[in-house]
């Protein structure tokens, strides 16, 4: 079964027909559309009809998006965000310029849940090196939610970041407090200059009597 | 440019409601080198001038949400020398600026390219310190760039440098920014290192270079960590500063560090170099700082008004009762 059926049944299930009917007929205005109407009015138009209750997965389903979308978890995303993914893969790619312009243009104008959903999207969208900069970009950002949208369950930065912004996103998930027992490759890509900073990070901290991640000391060469 | 990224040890605190005592050091005047006031309140301002603070500097910084265009800038760093230094003056508090193209968003390189072909419009307006905040955020390519060029335009403009040092890597970031002070050549001494910690401020010190302290809760210094930072280190090119932003943070932290200085035993000579008198000496080679404006702004009339825009509104009084639970 196809990823975007898959998610569209999860959709459907989820938030009723009535939601998943007017999803359905936006994506078809939106995979015909020359310029971007149709992609902005709905894309911010999706919670008023998806509502932003909690996902519940069966486990069938659970299995279906981990073939597809190895890594990627969706079970307690809110629906809105789901579907805003699931808007953005009827986006037609058959015109790179097109494409980076269309959803460049969300990001632009993206309100937190908005870019949430955007930097969710990050593993389905389409020519994946054309993202390098926004997902570092949203690296830097200080709204949590925007920052767990990039680092938990999400195999992009694992797959495609360069080690200095993979490090910045590691060490700004210690800085934050995030669960790192969530981040993709989370040990897979430690490595030495990581391995540097934090010895340092840990100086740092026990110099200003604070406490010390345990999961710091995974990433520490001995 | 701080941000307050430690959610829980922040909440975690038992929330307590006193009366803040500052009688130790009444008659003080302290000077803050580093308060992003257009992040602030009326309140802030109320307070900081109470407590004695009768002159900050506001570096230009990151906002919180990225700027898209030129033009957000360019407003940004006209409010920095206009309508902020105004309302500044309405509390009593002689407002400087240092301008620069923070870090962050040096990242963005076609606008940052943008970005510095109008830093020079305003790097000599009047009560403009220095360059910063500049330096390394995340250490990328982008950063580093445009710090150097920064540090090209403070040395040919003659102007002090404030060098932002990064949150995350510091020593090494620190390390790195004042090597590239160096390679720029620059004076270290034209140099003020910021938001230090007992990890780097030896270093900064030995390489000639000024150590700048932000007392911020939770995430850099608190101010009993600064009181044997300064037993240890002494008062030579010493300062602290509130760094107080959008984030939860103090505008009266260097009032604070003076009062919990002097129970330490501090002198109150001692006291003075770091609150007030080092960030004048540097900030001053600027030619733009004369403390007599300290007192000319004192005398407050708030019914001035910028631009035909005044801070009262509807025939409001200039000051509000704090301690009444009536609100008129």
């Amino acid at each position: 079964m196809m990823l975007t059926t898959v998610i569209a049944q999860i959709i459907r299930r989820n938030t009723g027909d009535e939601a998943m009917d007017w999803l359905e007929q936006k994506a078809a205005l939106i995979r015909t559309e020359e310029r971007s109407l149709q992609l902005n009015l709905a894309f911010a138009h999706t919670p008023r009809y998806t509502e932003k209750k909690n996902l519940q997965l069966e486990p069938q389903e659970v299995q279906q998006l981990a073939d597809q979308l190895p890594g990627v978890a969706a079970d307690g995303w809110t629906a809105d965000r789901l579907a805003r993914v699931w808007l953005l893969m009827q986006v037609p790619a058959e015109n790179k310029d097109a494409y980076l312009k269309k959803i460049d243009g969300l990001f632009a104008a993206a309100e937190m849940n908005e870019q949430v959903a955007l930097y969710s999207a990050l593993p389905v969208f389409s020519f994946p090196e054309a993202w390098l900069h926004r997902c570092t970009e949203g690296i830097r950002s200080n709204i949590g939610t925007v920052l767990e949208a990039i680092m938990y369950h999400n195999p992009y930065p694992a797959g495609h970041l360069p080690e200095p912004a993979w490090n910045q996103l590691v060490l700004k998930a210690f800085f934050t407090e995030k669960d790192v027992t969530r981040i993709i490759g989370f040990e897979e890509r430690a490595n030495h200059q990581l391995s540097e900073t934090l010895k340092d990070y840990v100086q740092e901290r026990t110099a200003a009597h604070r406490t010390i991640h345990p999961e710091i000391h995974k990433l520490i060469e001995q | 440019m701080c941000c307050n990224e430690n959610f829980e040890e922040r909440n975690r605190g038992e929330k307590i409601e006193t009366t803040l005592d500052l009688s130790d050091i009444s008659g003080m005047r302290f000077f803050d080198p580093h308060v992003h006031m257009t992040s602030r309140t009326t309140d802030d301002y109320e307070a900081m001038a109470d407590a004695g603070i009768v002159a900050l500097i506001e570096p230009a910084f990151w906002l919180g949400q990225p700027r898209t265009g030129l033009a957000s800038f360019t407003d940004y760093y006209s409010s920095l020398i206009g309508w902020e230094r105004f309302r500044s003056s309405q509390f009593g508090i002689k407002h400087y600026c240092t301008i620069g193209l923070n870090s962050r968003e040096a990242n963005n390189e076609p606008l940052a390219e943008q970005v510095m072909e109008i830093l020079p419009n305003f790097i000599f307006k009047e009560g403009v310190v220095g360059i910063g905040e500049i330096g390394f955020d995340d250490q990328t390519a982008a950063e580093e760039k445009y710090f150097r060029l920064q540090l090209d335009l403070a040395k040919e403009a003659g102007l002090p440098v404030q060098i932002h040092t990064p949150h995350r890597d510091k020593k090494k970031g620190t390390q790195r920014s004042m090597d590239i002070a160096i390679e720029q050549g620059l004076d270290p001494y034209s140099v003020i290192v910021d938001h230090n910690n007992e990890e780097t401020v030896k270093e900064v010190l030995d390489r000639g270079f000024w150590a700048a302290f932000t007392i911020y809760p939770f995430t850099k210094m608190g101010n009993e960590r600064m009181v044997e930072v300064v037993k240890q280190y002494g008062t030579e090119r010493i300062m602290v500063n509130s760094a107080a932003d959008w984030g939860i943070s103090d505008p009266l932290a260097i009032p604070k560090t003076a009062a919990l200085m002097k129970k330490s035993g501090v002198s109150l000579a001692d006291i003075e170099l770091v609150t007030y008198r080092n960030a004048i000496t540097a900030f001053g080679q600027s030619g733009q700082i004369n403390e007599k404006d300290f007192d000319a702004v004192k005398h407050i009339d708030q019914s001035l008004k910028f631009e035909s825009n005044s801070v009262l509104r509807g025939g409001q009084q200039p000051r509000i009762d704090k301690n009444s639970i009536i609100i008129s």
